[in-house]
């Protein structure tokens, strides 16, 4: 069942990558992937089994799989004292902003429809 | 006697399994430590990642042979990234009932996270590499190193920035959330979800279920939405 499932998955990234050589340069394979699987999900109307485990079970360890890149980080130190500043001003003031009005908007689009429903 | 030590240790030092059950070791270490205290310092892979650079930096190592030895972990990141498209499926029918303040919110936050993102660091003086890998900074990781690499970014530098952007995100968001009267677990979620991706939604899962439902959601529409258009943008622009 696993099995079957990463085959599924490698599948549709192999695809991907098919396509992104062909038709999309600007998108990377993985991502063309995982719209092609969508779509098939979309079209069988639910998660095969053996997908849904398959993928159940490599999300749930992709913080380890994210373990390797970020250790890049040590190949880059040097980068990233340069422009320590800009950097830390930049992660928090942006995360700041963009979070409060995302809250904020998305709050006042569900009050207006939430009033516009009561009224009809 | 202590000649032949040394060759052992060599020897270990050098398999090239030893990257691989290092990250191995490190990662379960650090979830054990987060699970049992819950402090959002000590976040899984921020925590994996120093303990891992500490090893490397005492042993020696340097990150291109550390690479080699865990290619069977990163070979895995790509059908990880494809078997996305699952939870974004199971979300679709939540989708539809909120689409429009869902998509709305979408296309103007997300676009001014990225913006306030390639803003300030221009402002404050970053040069081009850096502002390409910041561009993805709100996006769950997989989709951020992928962008920025295809924009001429550092993917892991990119990483880097996307856990430290969760990280504050579900360290002040709740709090500043609640003090803007934000209070529906849909707008919650909605926000910690399209700017602190992985580590806002397990924050937002705290919270209860729908702002974790809503938070995934947010993820994976800012992580999608990130990978078609903005290498789309770029190319216009640029």
């Amino acid at each position: 069942m696993l099995l079957r499932g990463i085959s599924w998955l490698v599948l549709f990234q192999l695809l991907g990558t098919g396509l992104n050589v062909l038709l999309l340069p600007m998108l990377p394979g993985p991502i063309l992937g995982m719209l092609l699987l969508f779509a098939f999900l979309v079209w069988r109307g639910e998660v095969p089994a053996p997908i849904g485990e398959a993928g159940g079970a490599l999300l749930r360890y992709l913080p380890l799989l994210l373990v390797p890149p970020a250790v890049g980080l040590m190949a880059y130190a040097e980068a990233i004292a340069a422009d320590f500043w800009a950097l830390t001003a930049t992660l928090v003031l942006s995360l700041v902003l963009s979070l409060l009005f995302a809250g904020w908007l998305m709050q006042k689009l569900i009050d207006r429809q939430q009033r516009r429903e009561g009224d009809a | 006697m202590s000649g032949s030590l040394t060759a052992a240790a060599q020897a270990i030092l050098q398999h090239p399994l030893f990257g691989f059950g290092v990250t191995l070791g490190a990662y379960q270490l650090a979830l054990a430590l987060f699970e049992r205290t819950r402090w959002v310092f000590l976040q899984p892979v921020l925590l994996s990642m120093a303990l891992v650079i500490g090893v490397l930096l005492l042993c020696g190592i340097d990150y291109p042979q550390y690479r080699a030895s865990v290619g069977m972990l990163s070979v895995f990141l790509g059908p990880a990234t494809v078997a996305l498209a699952i939870p974004l499926f199971l979300n679709l029918k939540r989708i539809r009932q909120l689409l429009w303040p869902i998509l709305i919110t979408l296309a103007l936050a997300g676009s001014l996270a990225t913006a306030l993102g390639i803003g300030f660091a221009w402002l404050l003086g970053a040069d081009h590499v850096m502002q390409m890998t910041l561009l993805p900074k709100s996006v769950t990781s997989p989709i951020a190193m992928l962008v920025a690499e295809q924009l001429g970014g550092v993917a892991a530098l990119a990483a880097v920035f996307v856990l430290i952007t969760g990280v504050i995100g579900a360290i002040l968001g709740p709090a500043l959330l609640t003090r803007i009267g934000v209070r529906s677990p849909a707008a919650r979620g909605m926000a910690l979800g399209l700017t602190a991706h992985a580590v806002g939604t397990a924050q937002a899962l705290q919270e209860g279920e729908e702002t974790g439902a809503f938070s995934a959601l947010a993820m994976s529409l800012m992580g999608g939405a990130t990978a078609i258009l903005l290498p789309l943008v770029v190319a216009l622009v640029a």
